[in-house]
C-alpha cells in the first residue's frame, strides 16, 4: 500500500469520524481534489488490501472496519452519536478506535431479546453474554461480510 | 460474530452447524479495544499479519481456530 492510498484511506476514515457516517466517493473526491474515478480506483486497491470493504453492488463503502457504512444490528453510542458496527467484535472495536467509553445495543440472534452493554474503562457492565465466532481466522477474509 | 445470552442460545442458533469459538464478553471487549486501537490514528499504517496474530496471542486466543493465514 503506497502513501497515496494510505492518505486516501485516512481521509475517508477522517470524514467518517467528523460527520458520523461513511462518505461517498463524490464527497471524498471533492475533499481531496481528485476525480471520482481516482477515488473509486484507490478504494478498490484498499479493498483488495483489506483496509476497507466496498459494496459489491454499488462500489460505495460497505465497511470502514470497525464501522459499518450501512445500518446494522450492532449499534454503539459514543461521543454523542450512534454508530453501527459490522458485528459484536467491531461494535466494541468502535470504542477502541474512538478511545472512549460507550454503550452497545443489539439483540440475541437466537431469541431476539435485547442486549445492552455499557463499557466504562474497558470493562463491560454485564458479563453474562457470550460471543460466538463461527468462521475460523484463516477464512475471515474469504467472505468478510458473512464473517 | 454475534453476542448470545447463553451457550444454549448459541447451540440453537447453530442448528446443527459446526460450532466455531465462544469467548466471554469481557475478552471480546479487550479484543475489540486492542484490535482497533490505532484505526483512527493520523499515522495509521496497515498491521502486518504477525502484529495481528500477536494481539490474538496476547489475549490467549490461540490454537488452529485463531491462526491467521
Amino acid at each position: 500500500m503506497d502513501q497515496a492510498d494510505v492518505d486516501l484511506r485516512n481521509l475517508t476514515y477522517g470524514h467518517l469520524r467528523k460527520v458520523g457516517r461513511a462518505p461517498t466517493a463524490v464527497e471524498v473526491a471533492r475533499a481531496s481534489g481528485s476525480s471520482v474515478d481516482d477515488v473509486r480506483a484507490g478504494w478498490r486497491r484498499l479493498h483488495n488490501a483489506h483496509a476497507l470493504v466496498l459494496n459489491q453492488e454499488t462500489a460505495e463503502l460497505r465497511m470502514l472496519n470497525p464501522f459499518s457504512a450501512a445500518p446494522s444490528s450492532y449499534r454503539v453510542q459514543a461521543e454523542g452519536r450512534w454508530w453501527y458496527g459490522n458485528c459484536a467484535w467491531d461494535a466494541f472495536g468502535i470504542l477502541g478506535a474512538l478511545h472512549t467509553d460507550g454503550r452497545l445495543e443489539a439483540s440475541c440472534p437466537d431469541c431476539g431479546e435485547a442486549v445492552a452493554i455499557e463499557v466504562r474503562g474497558g470493562r463491560p457492565d454485564d458479563t453474562s453474554f457470550l460471543f460466538h465466532c463461527l468462521v475460523p481466522a484463516s477464512k475471515w477474509w474469504n467472505d468478510i461480510v458473512f464473517t | 460474530m454475534n453476542l448470545f445470552r447463553s451457550e444454549e442460545h448459541i447451540a440453537r442458533w447453530l442448528g446443527g452447524r459446526e460450532p466455531g469459538a465462544t469467548i466471554a464478553v469481557e475478552k471480546l471487549v479487550e479484543l475489540g479495544l486492542a484490535w482497533y486501537a490505532d484505526r483512527l490514528d493520523r499515522d495509521w499504517r496497515p498491521h502486518t499479519r504477525d502484529e495481528n496474530q500477536a494481539i490474538l496471542d496476547r489475549l490467549d486466543l490461540v490454537g488452529d481456530f485463531w491462526r491467521l493465514p
